[in-house]
């Protein structure tokens, strides 16, 4: 890299000198329902009865509170700014979310905001997968993750070391805690106007630093904290219970009994008795006191993955990835099924008499659950007693003695859109399939971001093979659907490989064999609103000192890049084109990363303007602001021509010919007619013709045959071209006949011949 | 032949097995760990008959390097003698004209060797089953298909299937991939057993950090449990030692002389629940010995069981040796002394194959 000029907050990093990506999320349609499984909920219970919201987090990176009335739902706001799966949220204070994400951040929100993100803490080194919250004491808060990370965190104090921004798009630089290796770099930072969102940075010489409960060899799967917070357990991988002490972060003691992964914990409000649920398919109840297990229930056939109790510990519900609902006793071990949901249970929430369940699904339920008297439930149903062996119940069910499930509907449902979870690139590497988690099988034009087919509920892999074309195009993005979505990945430089003629896109007003990148205008359909907005801004404050600055900033990196091609054949023009235009009902996120504060996901609409280089990617802003493409890899394709066997037209050049790889055959039938019809000698007989050389310019890939080429059916006599013994059509790309014809490392080799017309 | 042949085969007396030979093999210039993986070779009985009937069945073969092991294990197996050595000239050669790597005076490692031959006889086969059908039926395309896909006699004999179940920690999925084996490599630890190794082998690895797996029911990268376990079991099962290992602070590979214990009995326990044939007992019939303190210095030797005796190869020695000298074998429990003679490569033969 070179990024000379910003001397700033490299320091510390260790990051390996690859250029930030730039990611494009395809949101689908629907913004208002999540698109991929429910990993986390909460209800948060408001002063005034019937006033409740549920937060729901998702893994498509983004959470929603959704307003509670009678019998609705209403997603209420959006809460978009984590860049990975979101793993688990908790409430501090009455309004204040916690979120934490695969993306290794937690961060704080504003609950009754339209979606402001009020901090970014990044402390953890890999997915923070679960948090715990002191409820009386709701400042105390812990964190733990993969790799063994667990933290414990002071929200007040962790908050006020960062501006409290009203900007809901606030992204802080990191707190000064990940890039401690060198402090004195991070203090050094430029403070720019306060006013601009994402690029604000701060002094924080002084950064909070939270506690860290040391210990835990392998990764965390599961937390609970007691209410006054003196109290907090873990479990994961290491198969135990792991008791800390969270106001020193001291470790206390260690649970041993459950054979496999745990995924569960909770803690009663006195801080003596612990519930765990594990992959080993059991229910443990620990006494702290005791500091043993005291009763285990084989409840569940499968996985354990979450667990709620009545306020007084009584009972317990559970959920798991045998997609069962139960209420157990804790005291007489009597077990009742509640109700099934169609996908592996992920977390539920007590709300009164009702229970919410998220699922893999995107969709949540809510079902009857009787939280307030249990005891109903279980002399209504059919229950059981627990064994306390694990797999009993699997034995059990395997015996056949299947359980009635108490209740058969939920109460209610927030509907979700179903996740995408198969995707396959064609091509032509503008279209994607894709297959929802309802089998719905559709097209995506991914220069758009939209839709352009929906096929239904068909098999994808015969779709598939029916779009097949003989195309070759260089792959110039890849693909993701982690979040449940499309997000189209663009990397520097590999992204600016893919070029198409105009008159393929269909733009008109333009020399239809211009060229046109396809990464170039993706970015620049991107980027649109983020332009326009700049626009604004800088002419608006082209006195201010800062606009100055930003002016500055790019012609110094002009002259840094200077190695950097400007790619001539293309003017400097910011107007989309159609097959470019993302739509701004259902805009896609942009998820990237400039040169400081870590990376970010915003709807491209919601850009203001006032991002620079340290939020997005250097690379992009070159390419849209100045028309700069990094140097690529040659986007020519050499060639020789010769007559095909028994030909008796010759035309005068044996050397090697050179084109871009998407001409079309078409344009070597006109060159191969201009030479024999023309028959003017040329000069360069058997030697190489150089890029750009005259040849290409005079005959190959040039406006000036353009007259003739619409006429090609009209020619007498007819050329036909030929590879490998094979004629080939005449839209047929170069790089296409090298690829499906004639299929070797060597130099492509045509043959021309004259078919007479009938 | 030095005295040593007539003293064995007085040694062996009237239990001489009728159609035996016991023969050493005359060094080339560091060809050991040849010699002793042809010896043990010869001795794994179901490799030595297939050998002999492609010696058989192709009177006039053009030379390959499975074409001159015919030709050495004919040789051995036709002597007049019952004891003796002769010099493996002919295929030393081959094997020089067909690896760069061994056409040298060089120690080389005898796991290489056997790996490198091994493979090397399977290639051969396939393409002389290719040219043979080719032959029949000149026209037909897809002979590539159907026919040449059929495992040849060295799977049938080598091969067997370990299977790799990865178990997503986040969806809790288990997805299992095959993948075909000539022989185990196993690592070893200090004072320890075959058992002990296989069951190493064969241990819970996790994935995790910058190492996840990619899980297709998640479409991310989460952390994942895997491990390797024997699906299907082989008729000859060998086991390589990996008694070399690189030390970076020496920029070489040290040996590792670990005492190992390896039975004259074995069955496997780390098979997976869907295994063929997870029960199959076997014997130890053949064991490649390394004596020296590294890979490239030292000596191989070989120790073979043959009618219910055991040998010793030392390249044109052979000596008769008490079951209860194979100990001496298994390697050394502190790490004082530098040089050691340790089993490397042990061929483990399936009992139900006799």
């Amino acid at each position: 890299m070179h990024r000379v000029a910003s001397a700033g907050n490299t320091g510390g990093s260790t990051r390996p000198r690859k250029e930030k990506r730039l990611t494009y999320v395809l949101n689908s349609a629907d913004g208002e329902k999540h698109c991929a499984g429910i990993n986390c909920l909460a209800i948060s219970k408001q002063a005034s009865e019937g006033d409740d919201y549920l937060f729901t987090g998702s893994r498509d990176g983004t959470l929603k509170k959704w307003e509670l009335n009678k019998n609705s739902a209403t997603c209420s706001a959006t809460f978009e700014s984590h860049v990975d799966w979101v793993n688990d949220l908790v409430f501090s204070g009455d309004n204040v979310l916690v979120s934490c994400s695969s993306d290794t951040t937690l961060k704080v929100w504003n609950c009754f905001s339209e979606g402001t993100c009020t901090r970014t803490l990044r402390q953890h080194s890999d997915y923070v997968t679960c948090l715990a919250m002191a409820e009386k004491n709701s400042n105390i808060l812990a964190s733990a993750g993969l790799g063994g990370d667990v933290f414990i965190w002071d929200i007040e104090a962790a908050v006020a070391v960062a501006p409290n921004s009203s900007d809901p798009t606030e992204e802080n630089a990191s707190n000064g805690i990940t890039s401690s290796a060198n402090p004195l770099a991070v203090g050094s930072l430029r403070t720019i106007s306060s006013s601009s969102s994402i690029s604000t940075h701060f002094n924080q010489s002084s950064g909070y630093a939270p506690t860290a409960a040391k210990g835990h060899k392998e990764s965390v799967y599961a937390l609970a904290m007691n209410d006054i917070g003196t109290l907090l357990v873990s479990g994961g991988t290491e198969k135990v219970v792991r008791v800390w002490d969270p106001r020193s972060g001291l470790k206390s003691m260690k649970l041993k009994g459950h054979t496999d992964n745990i995924r569960a914990l909770l803690l009663d409000s006195t801080g003596r008795f612990c519930l765990s649920g594990s992959s080993d398919s059991m229910i443990r109840l620990w006494d702290l006191g005791q500091q043993r297990c005291i009763h285990s229930y084989a409840v569940h056939t499968d996985s354990v993955w979450s667990l709620a109790s009545t306020p007084t510990f009584s009972h317990v519900y559970s959920g798991g990835r045998d997609m069962s609902l139960y209420l157990t006793d804790l005291a007489t071990r009597e077990s009742l099924l509640l109700c099934t949901e169609e996908y592996p249970i992920l977390q539920v929430a007590l709300q009164d008499d009702s229970i919410w369940i998220a699922t893999t699904d995107s969709s949540v339920h809510r079902w009857p659950a009787e939280g307030r008297n249990p005891q109903k439930a279980l002399q209504r149903g059919d229950s059981f007693l627990a064994g306390n062996l694990s797999f009993s119940r699997a034995r059990a069910s395997l015996e056949g003695s299947s359980l009635v499930p108490l209740y058969k509907e939920p109460e209610f449902t927030v509907p979700g859109s179903p996740a995408i979870i198969q995707h396959e690139i064609l091509n032509d590497r503008r279209h994607v399939l894709t297959k929802d988690s309802v089998g719905s099988v559709k097209l995506w034009e991914i220069t758009r971001g939209i839709v352009v087919e929906d096929y239904g509920k068909i098999p994808f892999d015969e779709k598939k093979e029916e779009l097949f074309e003989m195309v070759s195009v260089p792959s110039w993005f890849t693909v993701d659907s982690k979040l449940g979505s499309l997000s189209v990945h663009l990397d520097t430089p590999q992204c600016f490989s893919a070029e198409m003629y105009r008159i393929d896109l269909h733009i008109s007003g333009k020399p239809e064999d211009d060229k046109v990148n396809l990464a170039r205008e993706t970015l620049k359909g991107l980027l649109a609103h983020w332009l326009t907005k700049r626009r604004l801004r800088l002419s608006s404050q082209s006195s201010s000192a800062n606009g100055d600055l930003s002016v500055k900033d790019f012609t110094a990196r002009s002259l840094i890049h200077s190695r950097i091609e400007v790619d001539g054949s293309a003017d400097n023009d910011s107007t989309v084109y159609l097959p470019f235009q993302f739509s701004t009902v259902s805009p896609p996120s942009i998820i990237t990363e400039g040169s400081q504060g870590g990376p970010w996901r915003k709807k491209i609409t919601d850009l203001d303007g006032t991002e620079d280089e340290k939020d997005i990617p250097w690379w992009c802003i070159d390419c849209v602001l100045s028309n700069r493409l990094p140097p690529r890899e040659n986007t020519k394709c050499s060639f020789y021509l010769h007559p095909s066997e028994g030909s008796t037209v010759q035309i005068l050049t044996q050397g090697k010919l050179s084109a871009p790889r998407i001409l079309k055959i078409h344009k070597v039938v006109s060159y191969v007619l201009e030479k024999t019809v023309l028959d003017k000698p040329l000069d360069n007989i058997g030697s190489e013709v150089p890029l750009g050389g005259p040849l290409q310019h005079s005959a190959i890939g040039d406006g000036s045959t353009r007259s003739g080429l619409k006429q090609i059916p009209k020619f007498k006599p007819s050329i036909e071209i030929l590879c490998n013994n094979q004629a080939l059509p005449l839209d047929m790309s170069l790089a296409t006949v090298r690829a499906y014809v004639w299929k070797k490392p060597e130099d492509l080799i045509l043959n021309y011949r004259v078919i007479q017309s009938k | 032949m030095g005295t040593n042949a007539s003293q064995l085969e007085k040694e062996i007396g009237l239990e001489f097995p009728p159609n035996e030979r016991f023969f050493g093999l005359a060094n080339f210039g560091n060809t050991c760990y040849s010699n002793s993986v042809l010896q043990a070779l010869y001795f794994c009985k179901p490799f030595r008959e297939k050998v002999l009937e492609y010696k058989a069945k192709n009177k006039r073969p053009k030379e390959t390097l499975l074409s001159c092991l015919a030709d050495l294990f004919y040789t051995i197996a036709t002597q007049k003698k019952k004891v003796g050595s002769i010099a493996p000239k002919k295929f030393i050669a081959r094997l020089r004209k067909e690896k760069e790597e061994f056409d040298n005076y060089l120690q080389q490692d005898a796991h290489e060797f056997l790996n490198f031959l091994i493979n090397r006889i399977n290639e051969i086969i396939i393409a002389e089953r290719q040219a043979h059908l080719q032959k029949q039926k000149p026209n037909a395309e897809n002979v590539n298909d159907s026919k040449s896909q059929e495992p040849t006699w060295v799977h049938e004999i080598f091969q067997g299937i370990l299977t790799s179940e990865t178990r997503c920690l986040n969806c809790e999925m288990v997805s299992s991939k095959d993948e075909d084996f000539l022989d185990l490599q196993v690592d070893i630890d200090q004072n320890t057993s075959i058992t002990h190794c296989l069951r190493c082998f064969s241990n819970m690895e996790m994935l995790c950090g910058d190492n996840k797996f990619k899980c297709d029911n998640c479409c991310s990268y989460q952390e994942a449990q895997k491990r390797m376990r024997v699906k299907k079991l082989p008729v000859i099962l060998a086991l390589h030692l990996k008694r070399f290992k690189y030390m970076e602070q020496f920029n070489r590979h040290i040996k590792v002389s670990h005492r190992v214990v390896f039975p004259l009995e074995l069955r496997l326990f780390n098979t997976s629940d869907d295994a063929v044939n997870p029960d199959r007992l076997y014997d130890l019939v053949a064991v490649v010995i390394h004596c020296g303190s590294g890979p490239n210095r030292g000596h191989y030797i070989s120790i073979v069981k043959s009618h219910g005796f055991w040998l010793l190869f030392d390249d044109d020695m052979v000596d008769k040796i008490d079951a209860s000298a194979i100990e001496d074998f298994y390697g050394l429990t502190s790490n004082v002394q530098k040089s050691s003679e340790t089993g490397y490569i042990l061929f483990y033969q399936s009992k139900d194959c006799n």
